[in-house]
């Protein structure tokens, strides 16, 4: 995981490590380098010339820390200062507590269960506690974590249907073009960013890969058919299409959150500190919403053809036309 | 010397000492540092913000009899090793799994000093955005200490008293001193640095759910009750996003919605485009209205 420790990284690791194999009475090297995340070759370096030489004045051998490695095997003595390990930060146990939490309120059954008997209490939920009570008395409820809302029945289905390796059809509401389709998919992976369940799968109405919201799925039907397409789900954030239509907008200094929420292709931001931003369109409806919702101050500069100069003035006139019915 | 071995020596010398160590005996006593006086410092002062980055507590206590009075350095043994955490192997891994099922930025040295670092083999689920002042608003909240942050251009004095992640922001929920009033803030529109502060006094209310919060709730003024209707066509997109709507003969649904935040109500009602309309009340309806002309 990481090529490169810097002294802060190895010390974290050797305050933690010291403590551990003094209690052992000795450990395996290679199970401290799995352990604590420390590369075997760096970790024996860092034992070898760096910790044998650690200690208080005046030096002498008989203040120093004592490191005897035989084959395989590490012995830590007289390592009195570090023999407890250092204690997690607030904000390190908050980290920590969170992923957790995280992790429980992925399975619906284990939510509200903070009281439940601690014997059939699962493990995750038993570190919690204990991680919780070095914290604060409060712990237990100062982090409530929403993955994404999206109906658990569906999840269920889609994540059966993931590990089975069998297609599913979707009948999927298209936010940006306002429209409701029916697709069959070969799903591949389901994932949680920003807040929001996605689906990401090979789409047979679009003969490509797709990455759906799950809180957008109208409805899923389990097919049993086995999928046909084998995607790589390393990735999984969006990437504007290509042929998608762009769109060059003048943006007001207030509007800055346009840049950090949606795909940008070129950001400048002028002396006054108005922004001009080129973004591709993936369907005309997102581009009215966006541009009725930031106001006159936002413009388009420059567009494809495909999209009308007075696209903005439309959309508002059309809405406004409800109003005056 | 090695960086690593200064940090080492200097550590297990402010764990050792049994009084507080002034600078100058601190560099008499682990060597490694450089000798002009300021090129000194200035090592030394890196040197300890590195050991309390990684969280050791160093304690900053006047060296008694000196005089001029004086600025000395140790750290206590209970302080270092604070309150023992004894995972067992299952929990440790356990917690280690649900770091890699859903990844925080910056989750990884507390595992370490568990002792449950490395890769594991679950493919990871979730992303949660996550940084510093997140962790210390959390920290606080679970140990019931307050804070001050700046929010639209105001300093503010909270007692927090929880953190929710929903509809991807995290969103603090606690009591204002200043108002004297629960508040909701969103957590990424806090100007700098959060600072820890005294203990909190009052007591941990209860939060409206904070999974159904809306930006439109979000706002110091007080809540006005609008009506919207929205049209067939949005009607499952729109029971989705509000819960509870009532149901129309033609389809459409009205929902009633607590408005706090006139700009972020207008926002969400525009997201309908034509498939929306709001019928209640009168100034909300206009400013809709008024918004919508200026485009003309």
């Amino acid at each position: 995981m990481n090529a490169k420790l810097t002294a802060r990284d190895r010390m974290t690791r050797l305050l933690a490590v010291i403590p551990w194999v003094v209690e052992q009475d000795g450990a395996l090297l290679d199970d401290v380098a799995t352990r604590f995340d420390y590369p075997r070759d760096r970790l024996v370096a860092d034992l070898t010339e760096v910790v044998l030489f650690v200690g208080v004045h005046p030096f002498t051998p008989d203040s120093l820390i004592e490191v005897d490695i035989t084959d395989d095997r590490v012995q830590i003595r007289y390592a009195d200062w570090f023999s407890q390990p250092l204690r997690l930060t607030p904000e390190e146990g908050a980290r920590l507590l969170t992923a957790g939490r995280s992790v429980l309120s992925l399975d619906s059954d284990t939510q509200d269960d903070a009281d439940m008997d601690p014997e059939r209490a699962s493990p995750l939920l038993r570190a919690l506690t204990k991680l919780g009570m070095a914290l604060g008395e409060s712990a237990e409820r100062a982090v409530d974590v929403r993955l994404g809302d999206a109906p658990e029945a569906t999840l269920d289905t889609l994540r059966q249907a993931v590990a089975a390796g069998t297609q599913v059809e979707l009948n999927y509401y298209t936010y940006g073009r306002d429209e409701l389709t029916t697709r069959v998919v070969d799903p591949a992976r389901v994932f949680s960013d920003h807040g929001n369940w996605y689906l990401h799968g090979y789409c047979h109405r679009a003969d490509d890969e797709r990455v759906f919201r799950v809180d957008r799925v109208r409805d899923v039907r389990p097919l049993g058919t086995p999928i046909e397409h084998q995607l790589d789900t390393g990735g999984g954030s969006f990437t504007p299409d290509g042929d998608d239509p762009r769109v060059q907008l003048h943006l007001p200094a207030d509007a800055g959150w346009v840049v950090e929420q949606y795909p940008t292709e070129a950001v400048e931001t002028r002396p006054d500190g108005s922004i001009d931003v080129v973004m591709a369109v993936t369907a005309t409806p997102w581009l009215e919403r966006l541009l009725l919702r930031l106001g006159p101050g936002a413009q388009i500069v420059e567009a494809t053809d495909t999209i009308a100069e007075d696209l903005v003035p439309q959309a508002a006139a059309r809405v406004l036309a409800r109003y005056r019915r | 010397m090695d960086k690593l071995e200064r940090l080492l020596n200097l550590a297990a010398a402010l764990l050792d000492a049994d009084r507080p160590l002034t600078a100058d005996e601190l560099r008499d006593r682990i060597g490694g540092y450089p000798d002009g006086k300021a090129t000194f410092r200035r090592a030394f002062e890196r040197d300890k913000d590195d050991l309390r980055a990684m969280g050791l507590p160093i304690a900053v206590e006047p060296v008694p009899g000196s005089d001029p009075p004086t600025d000395g350095y140790r750290m206590r043994r209970a302080d270092y090793s604070g309150a023992e955490i004894r995972l067992e192997p299952d929990e440790l891994a356990a917690l280690h799994l649900a770091t890699n099922l859903v990844r925080l930025d910056g989750a990884e040295s507390g595992l370490i000093k568990l002792g449950a670092g490395g890769e594991s083999a679950a493919d990871q689920v979730g992303y949660v955005p996550f940084d510093d002042s997140l962790a210390v608003l959390i920290a606080a909240a679970a140990d019931r200490k307050s804070v001050t942050f700046t929010y639209n251009e105001t300093v503010r004095a909270v007692e927090p008293w929880q953190l929710s992640f929903s509809r991807g922001h995290w969103y603090l929920a606690g009591w204002d001193r200043v108002r004297e009033d629960e508040r909701l803030y969103r957590v990424d529109r806090i100007d700098g640095d959060v600072e820890p502060g005294d203990d909190a006094t009052h007591e941990v209310g209860s939060v409206d759910d904070p999974k159904d919060l809306r930006g439109w709730e979000l706002g110091d003024g007080e809540a006005i009750r609008a009506r919207v209707q929205i049209d067939a066509v949005q009607a499952a997109h729109a029971r989705h996003l509000l819960g509870t709507v009532e149901e129309q003969a033609d389809g459409s649904v009205i929902a009633d919605m607590d408005v706090r935040n006139p700009e972020a109500f207008r926002s969400f009602v525009l997201s309908f485009l034509d498939h929306a309309e709001v019928l209640d009340p009168p100034e909300l309806r206009q400013g809709v209205v008024d918004w919508l002309e200026s485009f003309a």
